[in-house]
């Protein structure tokens, strides 16, 4: 506000009716992105319901063996999932419980899939952001410290590195650090995760090392590679050679001029690999029984569970959508060029 | 004591078990922070903890004592709840809550006389009164307890009667020669009047404290057990989806016993400082063929298709080696299994190909359904049949079906698939499977000679006659039966240096689950 008052009446007027509407541009932005994003998920929400309920009959599945010979069982599994309702309707109940809160009862367990879920997403949301926290600046550095050094020693051992283990699978990165660290070679910290009940994963933070660094080396070899990559092609640029040429220091030219042209890509990338962890650490669930969500997804899909495995697909596609829309958000307000179309 | 929920318990929500869960667990300050240090530690009157590492489970676990589903199921079943009469690791019945069993000369009334100063985990005695319950709940008509579904429909509940506070009687529709074997099933616990899974109070060596579906289970020794006591203050139970993870776990200290080591890794682990312990088993993996419906309605191509199997193959590839040659008959600790004694059957293909030329079958073509719910050794086998079919000109198509799959609309109705058994004698075996009338016929057999000769087993109470009738029906099967039975399987657990008393069991794991007999080294 100070600069605005130096001005002028009528620059300040300006000013904030700039601003008025930027903010009326983003507003927009906003609105028509959240309806989008409803709309995405409203779609995700058929087709989860359709795909979990056109497979055959959800009772034979859930009970296997057991069906011919437990007529009360399989009148009970079908009276919890409505199985006598028309597929609309079903849906249509479905929809009205998960609006409200409520996705329904585990089939398996016969508790509500929110109690049964609210600890594996605390502890799925945990690993994600520590994963996070300890990825992004590692991988920026390390695109730096190649991008700066570009064709020397340290750029050609990073990519010698990150190359090589991009290739490798993170469940055999895996099964190395527990060998390395747990079981073979030394033995300094849990090889699985062992939680008492009541406690969360943040209460036995040893066990969270072992999954964070294979998550953290399944990664950022990736993103390392992809930011150096767009690194080199700002520097390369003309604003920056111009900016080499008014004798702007190399240092100064890195971190003030190129630097911030990566953060979109930055971004972008990573939004990318945070929503493949959000979904997709299964084999490091496995390996580690650590207890998230992507290992109760495939727990309720070999259960046949149908009211937790709706839920799941529902919150991990919500979270997709939801990272996606922050890393669109981010990339707006970090591009001036995008700021000001918005505006205009 | 806190309570403990379950799948019949909706009214008890998450949140208070986890509360009562964390009284506990504060109390049984659990492993995980270091690997190196003893998976148990003190607090609370927890100075030793067993921890064991179970195969599988999932959120269908369950503490009630008749439905168990899951392996870990199993595992804290056996250690809650304890049947009138059981098996020992030899799979020979010994008494247990009752002292005796004792049919009436016609084997329609077995009277149960209960040993005395037996109490439950919340301090009651054992009563005649509690046995009638637990009867009438596991033989409930319409929800029989799984290991009793044959005997059930032929127990006369209303006239079935406790004589005393330490004496009951079973009153049967029908005589039956084995009810004491049939009733020393795991499965068949016995537990208090007013028994609520939610409150799962049995007379076992443990009593439970926390139970956390598909996670964990933690016990605390029972201090009036009536047998031998637990060496061990508590006991918990981690579920573990998978092998890597399990075998992690004991690799790194964090349980002292595994159920189902891979057989693979056996050696492996010695390597590494953890022991693997083997026991034969009884149970079977068999291929099933549909008796009634062509081509293997005609006995000689069932022949011809037990005569391709390579089973000593079957036994090095698909079971590591851990397994014994079976002979297409099952119940291998049946004191009257005949297997042994009638020729082995062996991959004979020049023999297979004359009995399918002479079924006018040269050409066969059939299916073969499998999938990894079987368990150990099933596609694995598969695999390996089909190769061998090749080689006598039959040409198998395998198919790997999904679990949800196999066992749903078209289990039992397979022309050619396999399936899984565990350790059982051979009469309830035969009943829960050979005849028309089983649950679990795979394989269409209703041969009225075999079912004449096995519903006179069932009623007989000689020995001597029961053993002619029981090796006549086996050598039905064995002639003209729809199994092919390659092998009984090596049960293979792994625990580590700290871990003494397991010894093998023919039933079940880690000497049948019975962790009152371990004793563990203080580190």
């Amino acid at each position: 506000m100070s600069a605005a008052t130096q001005r002028s009446p009528r620059a300040a007027g300006r000013a904030a009716l700039r601003q008025r509407t930027a903010a009326r541009g983003w507003a927009r932005w906003l609105v028509r992105r959240l309806l989008m994003a409803l709309v995405t998920l409203g779609l995700v929400s058929v087709l989860v319901f359709v795909a979990t309920s056109a497979v055959g009959d959800p009772v034979r599945a859930i009970l296997g063996k057991d069906y011919a010979v437990s007529p009360e069982r399989v009148a009970q599994i079908r009276d919890a999932l409505h199985l006598d309702e028309s597929l609309p309707q079903r849906y249509v109940l479905w929809l009205r419980g998960l609006l409200s809160g409520d996705p329904g009862t585990s089939v398996a367990n016969g508790l509500p899939v929110r109690d049964l879920l609210g600890d594996q997403i605390a502890n799925s949301v945990v690993l994600v952001l520590i994963t996070t926290l300890v990825m992004v600046p590692l991988a920026v550095g390390l695109a730096l410290l190649a991008g700066a050094r570009r064709g020397g020693a340290v750029d050609h051992v990073i990519s010698g590195i990150t190359l090589a283990l991009a290739g490798v699978p993170e469940f055999v990165t895996g099964i190395l650090l527990v060998a390395l660290l747990s079981t073979s070679v030394l033995h300094v910290l849990p090889a699985v995760t062992v939680l008492p009940p009541g406690a969360m994963i943040w209460d036995r933070p040893t066990s969270l090392i072992l999954p964070v660094a294979t998550l953290v080396i399944a990664v950022v070899p990736y993103l390392t590679r992809i930011l150096r990559a767009n690194l080199l092609e700002v520097l390369d640029s003309d604003y920056v050679e111009l900016a080499r040429l008014k004798g702007v220091p190399e240092r100064e030219v890195l971190l003030r001029h190129a630097v911030p042209n990566t953060l979109v890509p930055t971004i972008q990338v990573t939004a990318l690999q945070l929503a493949w962890l959000l979904g997709g650490v299964v084999l490091i669930e496995y390996l580690f029984n650590f207890p998230g969500i992507g290992a109760a997804l495939v727990d309720s899909v070999r259960n046949s569970d149908f009211p937790m495995v709706q839920a799941l697909c529902m919150l991990i596609a919500a979270a997709y959508v939801l990272v996606n829309l922050l890393a669109d958000a981010a990339s707006i307000l970090l591009t001036p060029r995008a700021r000001t179309e918005m505006a205009a | 004591m806190p309570q403990i929920t379950g799948p019949t318990a909706p009214g008890v929500s998450r949140r208070q078990v986890l509360r009562w869960g964390g009284l506990a667990a504060t109390a049984a300050a659990l492993p995980g922070l270091t690997s190196c240090s003893s998976p148990s530690s003190a607090s609370d009157g927890i100075n030793t903890q067993l921890v064991h590492g179970a195969t599988g489970g999932g959120l269908k676990d369950t503490l009630d004592p008749h439905f168990p589903v899951t392996m870990p199921d199993i595992a804290r079943v056996r250690n809650l709840y304890e049947p009138l009469l059981r098996y020992t690791t030899d799979y020979e019945v010994e008494p247990a809550l009752a002292e005796s069993a004792e049919p009436n000369a016609d084997g329609t009334q077995w009277t149960f006389r209960l040993r005395r100063g037996v109490t439950f985990h919340d301090g009651r005695p054992l009563q005649a009164l509690d046995v009638k319950a637990s009867i009438e709940r596991m033989a409930n008509p319409k929800k029989p307890a799984s290991l009793l579904t044959d005997v059930a429909p032929l127990i006369d509940l209303p006239a079935c009667r406790a004589l005393d506070e330490h004496t009951y009687r079973i009153v049967l529709k029908e005589p039956h020669g084995m009810l004491d074997k049939v009733l020393a099933a795991y499965s068949l616990g016995i537990v208090p009047r007013d028994f609520n899974p939610a409150r799962p109070i049995g007379t076992g060596p443990f009593k439970a404290m926390t139970f956390v579906p598909g996670r964990r289970s933690l016990f605390r020794r029972h201090d009036d057990y009536w047998d031998r006591k637990a060496s061990v203050d508590a006991l918990l139970i981690l579920d573990f989806a998978d092998d890597t993870a399990k075998v992690n776990a004991l690799l790194a200290g964090q349980v002292h016993t595994i159920d189902n080591l891979p057989g693979y890794l056996a050696e492996g682990v010695e390597r590494q400082g953890a022991h693997a312990l083997i026991s034969e088993t009884g149970g079977w993996v068999p291929f099933t063929m549909r008796v009634d419906r062509a081509p293997f309605s005609d006995v000689r191509v069932r022949q011809a298709i037990r005569l391709i199997a390579d089973r000593r193959q079957m036994i090095d590839q698909a079971l590591s080696g851990y397994g014994r040659l079976a002979n297409d008959l099952y119940g291998p600790f049946d004191p009257d299994y005949l297997g042994a004694q009638l020729p082995q059957r062996e991959q004979d293909i020049d023999q297979a190909k004359a009995l399918l030329r002479q079924a006018g079958r040269s050409d066969l073509q059939i299916e073969l359904v499998t999938s990894t719910a079987v368990g150990a050794g099933g596609v694995e086998s598969a695999n390996l049949f089909v190769q061998h079919a090749a080689k006598a000109g039959v040409q198998v198509r395998l198919t790997k079906a999904d679990p949800n799959v196999f066992y749903g609309d078209q289990y039992l109705s397979w022309d050619f698939a396999q399936d899984f058994w565990s350790t059982r004698l051979y009469l309830p075996q035969a009943i829960a499977c050979a005849l028309k009338t089983s649950p679990y016929n795979e394989t269409h057999f209703t041969d009225p000679d075999f079912a004449d000769l096995i519903a006179a087993a069932r009623r007989s109470l000689d020995p001597a006659r029961r053993r002619v009738l029981l090796q006549d029906a086996q050598r039905i099967e064995y002639e003209r039966g729809g199994y092919l039975i390659w092998a009984f399987a090596n049960q293979v657990d792994g625990y580590t240096d700290q871990v003494h008393g397991l010894v093998p069991a023919r039933e079940q794991p880690c000497s049948a689950y019975r962790f009152n007999l371990v004793t563990l080294d203080r580190s």
